[in-house]
């Protein structure tokens, strides 16, 4: 019999070469999507824009009303633990300030990355999975059209186009959601809150959330179909490919957004 | 033969899964015009065969020339090309969940030509004709049964009316009045069409009802490649097995047997 | 693809030559439709068609199509084997009016 500390020792080396793998397969994955989109008309393989415009309407439009309300919440409970914290200091006029910059730096692009991750992450890979399994994808490879850039290609360019979008619309709903409470709370008339929002506001903390955004969106989209794409054995293997976008969608984003945002702040 | 009259030739084709070895040394060839029909008992590698056959593998070694082009070489434009001569219809149909059996037959239409949208309707609408699925266009592949999907998706497979033609278990699943009418389709498209027929099934009689050369596979070598006659007339014991239905009574190496067995262990 | 066009008094003739394919079939396809725009009864002429393919039967089928809501006559003549084969397996033979020859079609008139 094999030593214990042997046999860890060969687990854990299995295992990192298997996340190697994966991660020189999502990198693979991602290069491919972006040929199809920039080079696949001379292929005679174009991206078809009817498909992109499909796509966005799914992951992007639809995903509307859930990451208002997520946004509006958030919004307003970073109101109510600002001035909770500030009376302390007796600073609660600060608040704005504090609002400001944690949404359109941090909250909004991290929920709309969350949700969209949530409710698209799954769709994607459950949906590719069950293709894959039914032999949808070997149909249309034998057709001559690449899946890459049937199913990824214009996936990755609508989740590129609506979740910066998504992202503005959860900077402003939650900027809302903030002064709505704060007018109860402190009587702070809402178009003083957004005077002074703006005021504090530079562009660079509005483009630092998008920029994560886009990080965010090619994330989702490649754990998403890569998931899908190697679903192998039957329904539980979907099962399993949508719980696990979900998940690695999930933490990708927010370590993604944890090194992205101690690069920038350096 | 002469060389140039293949439409398929298969020499020497040598395939793993992972370590495994699943065919060895497989070499057969049809010609124009002609229906070949892969058998074999379950697990033997006809689905294996075929899917290399389609381009969806790299072999080991060997080479599968189709229409007189190796497609272990080739490059893949030239491919695309080859593809556009090849229709296929899967075991399962694998129809496009999300497209309506219409749409369906007309994908490859879309990807491969600039025809009209008028005369693209009417093609696809004759390739229906021709499998007694008139006025089902509209459906989703969801609302149609076991034997109108194998018939909507040789419909989609001739739609351009290739000159090979790929069908996995055309009988499996279905009862035997639709599976006579499946035989019968396939009769009449090679005789209209001259077209080149490579059918894998494990169904006898349909075999003998529509083969002009049979291939038969046993554990992922060619036990024969001949004649309809030949094939009846044979003697080797496993060919006659098949005919017959007798289960394998293969002779035992001890040796092996408890090496199987033990593996791993001692 | 050569598409050669006649005037039969009163027919229009439209004679495919060659290929009737993929890559061909819409030449064909507006030659037809063209000379139905003259309101004039047309016949296509399959003769020397040495091959002809679903498109090409389809864009047929759109001319007979459109000839029959303007009234107007449309036939097929001389149908070479393989086009009959393509027209067999849809059971079109038994739709389109197939004439002989263009003489034959003059003489039943
Ligand atoms: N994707 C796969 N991965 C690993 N082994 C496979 C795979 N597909 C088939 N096999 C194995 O290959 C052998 C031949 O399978 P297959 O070609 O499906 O046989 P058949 O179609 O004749 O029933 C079987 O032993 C099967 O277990
Ligand atoms: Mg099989």
């Amino acid at each position: 019999m094999p030593d214990p500390l042997t046999s860890f020792v060969a687990l854990v080396g299995q295992r990192s070469l298997q996340a190697v793998r994966e991660v020189g397969y999502h990198a693979a994955l991602l290069v491919e999507a972006f040929y199809w989109l920039l080079f696949g008309r001379w292929r005679r393989q174009p991206v078809r824009l009817s498909a992109v415009f499909k796509e966005a309407v799914g992951v992007g439009v639809n995903a509307i009303p859930i990451v208002a309300l997520a946004s509006f919440a958030v919004g307003m409970m970073l109101a109510i633990q600002g001035i909770y914290t500030l009376r302390t200091f007796g600073a609660e006029g600060q608040v704005v300030l504090g609002i400001s910059l944690s949404v359109t730096r941090e909250f909004a692009p991290l929920i709309t990355g969350i949700f969209v991750a949530g409710r698209s992450g799954s769709a994607i890979a459950a949906r590719i999975g069950t293709m894959q399994i039914s032999q949808e994808i070997d149909a249309l490879r034998v057709i001559g059209i690449n899946p890459v850039r049937y199913l990824v290609a214009p996936l990755l360019a609508a989740m590129l186009l609506t979740l910066p979008a998504l992202t503005i619309l959860s900077d402003l709903i939650a900027l809302f959601g903030g002064a709505l409470y704060c007018a109860g709370e402190l009587s702070l008339p809402m178009g003083i809150f957004f005077d002074r929002s703006f005021e504090v506001l530079v562009a660079d903390d509005v483009i630092h959330g998008v920029l994560k955004s886009f990080i965010f969106a090619v994330i989702i989209t490649l754990i998403g179909t890569a998931n899908g794409f190697n679903v192998s054995a039957g329904a539980e293997g979907v099962g399993q490919a949508t719980t696990r976008s979900v998940v690695l969608g999930c933490i990708g984003i927010i370590l993604a957004d944890m090194v992205f945002t101690f690069l920038m702040s350096r | 033969m002469n060389a140039s009259d293949l439409a398929i030739d298969v020499k020497n084709l040598v395939t793993h899964y992972g370590t495994r070895k699943i065919l060895d040394g497989i070499s057969f060839q049809a010609r124009q015009g002609e229906i070949m029909v892969i058998m074999g008992g379950s697990g033997s590698g006809k689905s294996t065969l075929l899917r290399h056959l389609l381009g969806l593998h790299q072999p080991t070694s060997g080479s599968i020339s189709l229409l007189g082009k190796d497609i272990t070489q080739l490059s893949a434009d030239a491919m695309y090309d080859l593809r556009k001569n090849m229709g296929v219809a899967f075991q399962g149909g694998a129809l496009f969940n999300s497209m309506t059996v219409g749409e369906n037959v007309e994908l490859p239409l879309r990807e491969h030509t600039r025809l009209d949208e008028n005369t693209m309707r009417i093609m696809s609408r004759m390739k229906l004709e021709v499998v007694h699925l008139a006025g089902f266009e509209n459906l989703m592949p969801s609302e149609l049964s076991g034997g109108m999907i194998k018939r909507a998706a040789l419909a989609r497979a001739i739609v351009m009316d290739p000159r090979l033609l790929f069908f996995d278990e055309p009988s499996a699943g279905l009862d035997p009045v639709v599976s006579a009418e499946l035989d019968e389709l396939i009769l009449i498209l090679r005789d209209a069409m001259n077209m080149t027929i490579v059918v894998v099934t494990h169904e006898l009689e349909s075999a003998f009802k529509i083969a002009d050369r049979i291939t038969v596979l046993d554990q992922g070598r060619i036990l024969m490649s001949d004649t309809v006659a030949a094939v009846r007339a044979s003697d080797n014991e496993r060919i006659q097995s098949l005919l017959n239905r007798t289960p394998r009574n293969e002779a035992i190496n001890p040796d092996e047997y408890m090496e199987r067995l033990t593996r791993e262990i001692f | 693809m050569d598409i050669k066009i006649e005037d039969w008094p009163p027919f229009k003739i439209v004679r495919l030559c060659g290929d009737v394919d993929l890559h061909s079939s819409p030449r064909a396809r507006e030659a037809i439709l063209d000379c139905l725009k003259l309101k004039a009864p047309l016949l296509v002429e399959l003769s020397a068609v040495s091959y002809m393919d679903s498109s090409g039967v389809a864009s047929l089928v759109e001319g007979y199509q459109t000839a029959k809501k303007q009234g107007l006559e449309f036939g097929l003549v001389a149908v070479a084997q393989s086009a009959m084969n393509v027209l067999k397996l849809a059971r079109l033979d038994k739709v389109f009016p197939i004439h002989a020859s263009i003489e034959e079609r003059l003489e039943s008139a």
